[in-house]
């Protein structure tokens, strides 16, 4: 498992922030981001919190040995849920992978907050990124299982094929005596 | 505004993104003093949800119809669905022990 974990400060109140979230793609420094759509949205009547389902096209080359070993492709989904409550100033956004999840999840979580610092506003970032171990216990425990299989079945194929063979041998040689 | 999964749904993925955005910049100003009381605050909440509702629930009702049926065709409604089960996320997340906002 591998952890990522940062924060930064961003120059502009936090309504600016959540405001600009809804900008931030296209973005020539984020090229690899190719599409977003919305799934779904509520407010909530009662708190005001805002939540928003989206799904992100992204377009990244992956290493080779992984497009082989998982046949992944070069466009990738990523889910991305959101809160922002205005009342409390705070949003949420959490996002995970959905190309390549049934190997790997990569969960993030980032958070607007204000600053002490009026005007400003507190970006934290947390990420997990695990490799599903599960499932590479059970996939190997099915290759274990499968060559263990083959190989009984082998054996006893090679037993017979050489009883054969003996049998054969010894046949033969056993007749060429008693013919002399 | 970043274009829709399928081309066939952008146009209306950007008429909907402009009338949230619309809206949702019109939500956070005055909201900062009706945030006076909670009773106050869940009034503005109730009226702000309707007024979305009444502004973008059509054009939001066509695209949503466009992208499922973009999401069916490359075959993501299966891995959302998934996703959905295993993280519903339908409400906030607790705070991270370790992002307090101490800076």
């Amino acid at each position: 498992m591998h952890f990522v974990n940062q924060s930064h400060n961003y120059d502009h109140p936090w309504s600016h922030v959540v405001i600009g979230m809804w900008h931030k793609y296209p973005n020539p420094k984020c090229t690899h981001v190719v599409s977003i759509d919305v799934l779904d949205r509520s407010v909530d009547p009662k708190t005001g919190i805002i939540r928003t389902e989206r799904v992100l096209g992204c377009k990244q080359k992956a290493p080779t040995w992984i497009v082989k070993l998982f046949g992944g492709s070069e466009d990738a989904f990523v889910r991305e849920i959101s809160f922002i409550d205005h009342r409390t100033q705070v949003a949420t956004i959490t996002s995970e992978n959905l190309s390549l999840s049934q190997f790997a999840t990569c969960l993030e979580q980032i958070r607007y907050s204000p600053s002490s610092t009026p005007g400003r506003t507190v970006f934290s970032q947390t990420a997990e990124i695990q490799a599903r171990m599960a499932l590479w216990r059970s996939a190997a425990d099915g290759l274990e299982k499968w060559m263990a299989q083959r190989f009984e079945q082998n054996a006893q194929l090679g037993k017979m094929a050489f009883t054969d063979v003996l049998r054969r041998l010894w046949e033969e040689r056993e007749r060429m005596q008693v013919a002399a | 505004m970043a274009q829709s999964l399928a081309s066939e749904c952008t146009p209306l993925k950007k008429e909907y993104d402009s009338c949230f955005n619309a809206w949702f910049e019109g939500y956070l100003e005055p909201a900062v003093s009706a945030s006076s009381s909670p009773e106050k605050y869940s009034k503005y909440s109730q009226r702000k949800a309707e007024e979305f509702q009444q502004k973008c629930g059509s054009v939001w009702k066509e695209y949503k119809a466009c992208v499922q049926k973009a999401l069916k065709e490359k075959g993501l409604d299966a891995m959302l669905q998934q996703s959905r089960e295993e993280n519903p996320l339908s409400r906030p997340p607790p705070l991270p022990p370790s992002s307090n906002s101490s800076s």
